[in-house]
């Protein structure tokens, strides 16, 4: 059995007991859209992908998490020669500070395959973020992090590091749900190859994940 | 034609007094002294009626006998006369009135002489009462012509003192219907009887009642109050653009931070992704903005209904404690009883 056929099956088996605590769960499939750029704008990728996202919610607190795999290639222009592969892992849990914020903290792992064509990153996040029902099961969300302690596969650091994200979670029809995400990431990534001075190797991407889910 | 009849009826009163017990009459020569009485014919009423005496006659033809004499030795001023006729007639009939308006003062006179010369128990009343054991009482009332030691019983499966006093005029008494442990009288029929003893003279009168036990009504429920209403929980606000204004709102939150944030070595970002999570946000809330707003929650109409409820509790636990107590209540009805016809004396 796969480690997603293995996921569901949890979900599933875990779906009545959330009920009976009155935890709300929403759990689908994402297809993505990405965007990349690296070190300088030469070298900038496009791709698409797959995901999933399950998020859950028990008075006050709520968590979130989600895995993608993207396909990124070259962009038309790009000084790049080929492609990789991405994973990109991130979590949250979450606080209700107030009716339409909370404060937040998670992790981001984002790995390339082949390990050494884009850099992997791991940061902690802390943040927070806004949402707002705009209708009868439609919800908006704004979220602001900053991507502390990063750690990249290729060495550096980064002081300055910026998640933004915009979400869209709507009732289609019973438990079934539409999902949106948009995420902005700004990564200014220093490294010293060689000892030879700090130089700067900034990492950019946008990301949009669009899906269904249903609410166990 | 009306008012003539009517005065001839007065005239008729004021000239025969007690002319409906001259239907009953049979005895021929109390006939005679009513119609001598009739004619004025004072002195030879006297004669008849005291002749009629001697005769066997009914309780009530011996009573108008000495009536008639009674109004003629008034008539005649032989007041003292009068007085012991009257006695006589109140001492058959206790219960018998004279209208002052339709009789003569002098014999009006003479008969409240009397009546205040003879021992009697007149005029015993017991007026239908329903009440809960304990919460009230029946009215008993009745006349007493002389000062005397008055007991007062209720007779029926066991005898109950009701009173016991010296009285004299006019008495208003009140029974409540219990025992001496505080439980009400057994259901049932009872007879009322006032002894009145003065001396050697005794006098009794009776009135036959009912004694009747039912449960005490129980309160219902209450499911609302009177003139209060639950109102609504819910309220749904007006339509508004306000949805896509906060699309606007956080699509636009995301799109400037992107532009802020972005890299000036990476150059501009693309902005598809935004595009494609903007736009589903923006057209989301126009949809939004086209639909009934949802329903949201009415504090005030809560608070006030979570207080209406509140209110409605508490009655009703006041009202449960107080039908418990009701279950262990009887309902007391007591009814007179019309008399035992009273028969020939």
């Amino acid at each position: 059995m796969s480690r997603a056929a293995a996921g569901v099956a949890l979900l599933v088996l875990a779906a009545p007991a959330a009920a009976a605590q009155r935890v709300s769960v929403i759990v689908g499939p994402q297809f993505a859209l990405a965007s990349y750029r690296e070190v300088a704008s030469g070298l900038r990728y496009q791709g698409t992908g797959f995901g999933g996202a399950v998020s859950a919610r028990y008075r006050k607190l709520s968590a979130e998490a989600g895995v993608v795999r993207l396909t990124l290639d070259p962009a038309a222009g790009s000084a790049a020669t080929s492609g990789f592969t991405a994973t990109e892992v991130n979590a949250w849990v979450a606080y209700d500070v107030a009716t339409y914020a909370s404060v937040e903290a998670g992790f981001i792992r984002r790995t390339a395959d082949p390990e050494f064509d884009a850099q992997s990153v791991g940061a902690v996040r802390l943040g927070a973020r806004s949402f707002y029902e705009i209708g009868p099961g439609a919800t908006v969300l704004f979220r602001a992090n900053y991507l502390a302690a990063p750690k990249f596969s290729g060495g550096g650091h980064a002081r300055f590091s910026i998640d933004l994200g915009l979400g869209l979670d709507v009732r289609l029809a019973g438990r079934l749900h539409g999902t949106a995400g948009y995420t902005f990431q700004r990564i200014n990534r220093k490294t010293d190859p060689g000892g030879t001075g700090e130089i700067d190797a900034p990492i950019q991407g946008t990301e949009a994940r669009v899906g269904l889910a249903i609410a166990l | 034609m009306t008012r003539h009849l009517h005065a001839l009826v007065l005239l008729a009163g004021l000239a025969a007094p007690g002319v409906g017990g001259a239907q009953t009459v049979q005895n021929a020569t109390l006939r005679r002294a009513q119609q001598a009485y009739d004619n004025l014919e004072y002195r030879q009423v006297v004669s008849l009626a005291r002749a009629a005496l001697r005769e066997r006659l009914t309780g009530p033809e011996r009573a108008r006998a000495y009536e008639l004499l009674g109004f003629t030795y008034g008539a005649l001023d032989s007041i003292l006369k009068a007085v012991d006729a009257f006695k006589q007639v109140v001492l058959i009939d206790p219960e018998r009135q004279l209208d002052p308006n339709r009789v003569s003062p002098k014999a009006y006179s003479a008969f409240d002489v009397a009546l205040r010369q003879v021992l009697l128990v007149r005029q015993l009343r017991v007026d239908s009462a329903s009440f809960v054991g304990g919460r009230g009482a029946v009215p008993i009332r009745f006349t007493v012509t002389q000062p005397a030691r008055v007991v007062t019983r209720a007779i029926g499966g066991g005898s109950y003192v009701i009173d016991s006093g010296a009285w004299n005029g006019q008495v208003n008494l009140s029974w409540p219907a219990r025992l001496a442990n505080g439980d009400p009288v057994p259901a049932g029929n009872y007879t009322v009887v006032v002894e009145a003893r003065l001396g050697q003279n005794t006098f009794s009168a009776a009135q036959p009642i009912r004694v009747s036990h039912g449960s005490v009504d129980t309160l219902q429920a209450l499911t609302s109050l009177p003139g209060y209403q639950y109102l609504p929980e819910t309220e749904v606000p007006p339509q508004s653009w306000r949805p896509l204004g906060l699309a606007f709102l956080y699509t636009g939150g995301a799109l400037i931070g992107t532009l802020g944030l972005e890299s000036s070595s990476l150059g501009s970002s693309s902005k598809r992704e935004l595009a494609v999570v903007g736009g589903a946000a923006l057209v989301t809330g126009f949809v939004m903005t086209l639909r009934k707003p949802a329903p949201r929650p009415a504090a005030a109409n809560i608070l006030y209904n979570r207080l209406l409820r509140d209110q409605i509790a508490r009655r009703n636990q006041d009202i449960a404690k107080e039908n418990v107590a009701r279950r262990q209540q009887v309902q007391l009805t007591l009814v007179p009883l019309p008399k035992p016809s009273a028969g020939p004396r």
